[in-house]
Order: structure tokens, then C-alpha cells, then sequence
């Protein structure tokens, strides 16, 4: 079997076991869903406060705690099964795996980000940006790439300790910080401001820049991280 | 090199010259232009021990590669050593920098790209040691952190360069791709000090290591006896 089948393969069995149980996705759109509750009542301290400025900073810290909500739970149930024993059995290259789950993680981040972004662009941002939509679509793809390769490694490393979730945020955070600040400096440009591509230029390509690096670094490590 | 210097030679040539550093920043080098006055001085250390914890990172970096390359329990030991006083030595850069904070533009804490960074760093390196902790198997420990430390050492300048989206903060830019901006009475100040606070790394690194391989000859004897 080639890589390329090999891969569709593991996303496919990954999208399915999703898909009968939907217990990962339903779980992470209610948390993106109250997080927008809760933002509500921890910022909107004044009537007439305007939020838009807070959004992107908003959008990206609960994208993230959701992600480590899904990441938990996708690799739980791999290792709980041990699926993931029958997975490392077959002829597959470990990066081929690497790649299925960056993938399957993508797909579920982006199903979340289809609800998420329309209801806090409907109670919190004050100002069209549908000129920026494609910008702010390549902004989303660009930083959901790197959230889910680096969380995917880490996911890996972190179910095969004894804390398994308490270790993920731990060691997931810090790393990922950057790469917050860089969408959420570009997320507040289009929502507050209106934006170009020329204007998020750095920006676009730090994240780029964040992606190709780790996607590198997790190429190279993963067969370590995954284990025998 | 184990036979080349003693660590106590390497010690003391340390405090020699990390001494001197302090003597000439007093009493050779200039006072500073600016309005910081005398709590500029503190640069001449605060600035060798930011240089002294990214040398410990980068060697762990280093060591980190080694060890996945062999499987050597040596450089699992350089590893746990370099990253420990390399976030000592972060630990002490912030603390440097928020007492120069406070004296010079009266805050103990500015959100600039450089103080973020280190501030990113400790916790990146303290979870480098949580994550230790919660593998019990030790091969697999030191594979695991190995693979982090990669990850972790990347992230460093990355960081640093992210912070810089962030509003403009207040620190001085002294060492640039242009040159280093200060003058030669200044230099050589800060340059003693910077050799003696690597030297006190490389020695520090010394005699942790000795610990370390004396723990590990413990934990197998222990072994060894049913222990």
C-alpha cells in the first residue's frame, strides 16, 4: 500500500470512529459555545463596551483549549483500545501516521471553527470584515496547520506518560504561545481594522514559518515520540 | 577535558574574571549617558547571564540530538544538567532584569519581546522536567525529553520573534547585526564578564554531571541488590 492510500486510510478509520460516537466533536463545539458565554461575562463589564478588539485574542484561546480537549480525547481512545498497538503493527511508516492525525485533528478544528467563528463574529465583533474573509480564512488555515502538527506530537508523547491529559496543556502551551500571538495580532487587524495581505505580510509568513518548522521537527522526531 | 582543567580551576578562573567584570563595570567603565546612572551597571551582568542561559539551551539542544542519534545515557545526563542551570541562569535574568526595570524606568515587569521570552523560556523548560517526571520507564524518560528539548529549543527564537508583534516595549537594543553600539571601556567590561559567567556554566555543568553519573551508579547498585 502506498503512503498517500496508507494515509487516507488512517483518516478515514479516524473520521468514521468520530463520526458513530460524535462524542469529540458535540463535547468541543459546547466548550467553544460556553467559553463565548463566559468571555461574554468576564469582559463585558459595561453596557456598551465594544469586544471587537478582544475577539481574536478571544477566538484563538478557546480554539486552543478546545483542540486540547479533542487532542486528549482522540489519542485516549486510541490507547485505551489499544488501537494504537494494532496501528504500529501494521507496515506503516510512523510519519505516515504522524500525518493521518494532523490531519484528522485539522478536519475536527475546522468543524468547530465553521460554528465558533460566525457566533462570536455576531455577538462580539462590531464591524463587517467580509472584504477580509479570504485573508482571515488563510490567517485560520496557516495557524490551524501548526496547532494541530504540534499538537499532535505532543499528544503523542504526552498519552504515553503516567498524567497523560495534565501533562498535555503543560507542555503544549508554552510551546504553542507564539504562534498565538501571531494569529491573534492578525485575527484583531482584520475583525478591528480591516486588513491586506500586504499589511499581515510578516504575520502570514511567521505562521508559515511556524508550520514548515514544526511539520520538519515533528518529521524527525516522530518515531521517537510514538514509541516502540 | 576532564583531565585537561580541575573544576575547581575552572570555578576559581570564574570568579577571577566574573570579579573583575564587576570591578572595571564600577570603576573603568563609563557611566552611562542616559539617565539609568548607576543601575546601568547591572547590564555587564544581567547581559552575559541572558547570553550564558541560550548557551545551556543550545547545548541541550545539542545533546538532545546526540541522544537520539545513540541512545547514550551520557547525553540524557548533559541534557537534564544544561537545561537545569540553564533555567536557573533565566530565572536570574529576569530577576536582573525586573530590579533594572524598576530602577531605570520605575516597573518591575514591562511586557517587552526580550523579558516575555524568557519569561516563555521557564515555563517551556520547567515543563521539560514535569514531563520527566511522569515517565517512569527511564529509556523512554530520556527519549521523550530529548524530543522536547528539540521542540523546546526551536521555539526559543521563534518566540522571540513573536513577541516582537507585540506593542513595543522599553529595553535598550545594545547588540545589533550593525555592531554592538558600546564603547570599548564598556566592551571590555562586558566582555570579562561574559567569558567568566561561561566558564561558571561550563563548571556548574562539570559538577552536576559528576552528580548525575554518581545517581544513576546509586540507582544501579540499588538495583543490583535487589533494592
Amino acid at each position: 500500500m502506498t503512503g498517500w492510500r496508507q494515509f487516507m486510510a488512517i483518516l478515514r478509520k479516524d473520521l468514521i470512529r468520530e463520526l458513530r460516537t460524535r462524542e469529540m466533536i458535540i463535547s468541543m463545539i459546547l466548550f467553544v459555545l460556553l467559553a463565548m458565554v463566559i468571555f461574554h461575562y468576564a469582559f463585558g463589564v459595561k453596557e456598551d463596551v465594544d469586544l471587537t478588539y478582544f475577539t481574536g485574542g478571544m477566538l484563538w484561546v478557546t480554539f486552543i483549549f478546545a483542540m486540547l480537549l479533542g487532542l486528549n480525547r482522540s489519542f485516549a481512545q486510541e490507547k485505551d483500545e489499544r488501537c494504537l498497538d494494532g496501528l504500529l503493527l501494521c507496515p506503516v511508516d510512523r510519519v505516515t501516521i504522524f500525518f493521518a492525525k494532523t490531519a484528522g485533528n485539522l478536519i475536527f478544528l475546522l468543524i468547530i471553527q465553521v460554528v465558533a467563528v460566525p457566533v462570536f463574529t455576531l455577538f462580539f465583533v462590531h464591524r463587517g470584515y467580509g472584504s477580509d474573509i479570504v485573508l482571515f480564512v488563510v490567517v485560520l488555515l496557516l495557524a490551524d496547520v501548526g496547532i494541530c502538527a504540534l499538537g499532535t506530537l505532543l499528544a503523542t508523547i504526552s498519552m504515553n506518560t503516567r498524567s497523560r491529559d495534565l501533562l498535555l496543556p503543560i507542555i503544549f502551551l508554552p510551546l504553542i504561545v507564539p504562534l498565538l500571538i501571531a494569529a491573534t495580532a492578525a485575527t484583531t487587524t482584520i475583525f478591528a481594522t480591516g486588513a491586506s495581505f500586504g499589511v499581515l505580510g510578516t504575520r502570514l509568513l511567521f505562521l508559515l514559518g511556524f508550520d514548515a518548522v514544526f511539520m520538519v521537527a515533528a518529521y524527525g522526531t516522530y518515531d521517537f515520540a510514538i514509541g516502540e | 577535558m576532564k583531565k585537561l582543567v580541575s573544576a575547581p580551576a575552572l570555578f576559581a578562573a570564574a570568579g577571577v574574571l566574573l570579579v573583575t567584570g564587576l570591578l572595571l563595570a564600577f570603576l573603568y567603565s563609563p557611566m552611562d549617558a542616559s539617565t539609568m546612572g548607576y543601575s546601568q551597571k547591572i547590564f555587564y551582568y544581567h547581559a552575559p547571564i541572558a547570553e550564558t542561559a541560550l548557551l545551556a539551551f543550545g547545548i541541550s539542544f545539542v545533546a538532545a540530538i546526540l541522544y537520539l542519534r545513540s541512545q547514550n545515557d551520557k547525553w540524557d545526563r548533559l541534557g537534564v544538567v544544561s537545561i537545569r542551570l540553564g533555567l536557573v541562569f533565566s530565572i536570574l535574568v529576569m530577576a536582573t532584569g525586573m530590579i533594572w526595570g524598576k530602577a531605570a524606568w520605575g516597573t518591575w515587569w514591562d511586557w517587552e519581546p526580550r523579558l516575555t521570552t524568557f519569561l516563555l523560556v521557564c515555563f517551556l523548560y520547567t515543563a521539560y522536567f514535569v514531563l520527566r517526571s511522569v515517565v517512569e520507564e527511564e529509556q523512554r524518560r530520556a527519549t521523550f525529553a530529548a524530543v522536547f528539548a528539540i521542540i523546546a529549543f526551536i521555539d526559543v527564537p521563534i518566540t522571540f520573534f513573536a513577541t516582537r508583534f507585540l506593542p513595543a516595549g522599553m529595553h535598550p537594543t545594545v547588540i545589533t547585526t550593525g555592531g554592538t553600539g558600546m564603547p570599548g571601556s564598556m566592551f571590555m567590561s562586558f566582555f570579562i564578564s561574559m567569558i567568566g559567567m561561561t566558564l561558571l556554566l561550563v563548571a556548574l555543568i562539570r559538577r552536576d554531571l559528576g552528580i548525575e553519573e554518581l545517581r544513576d551508579r546509586v540507582a544501579d547498585l540499588k538495583h543490583s541488590i535487589g533494592g
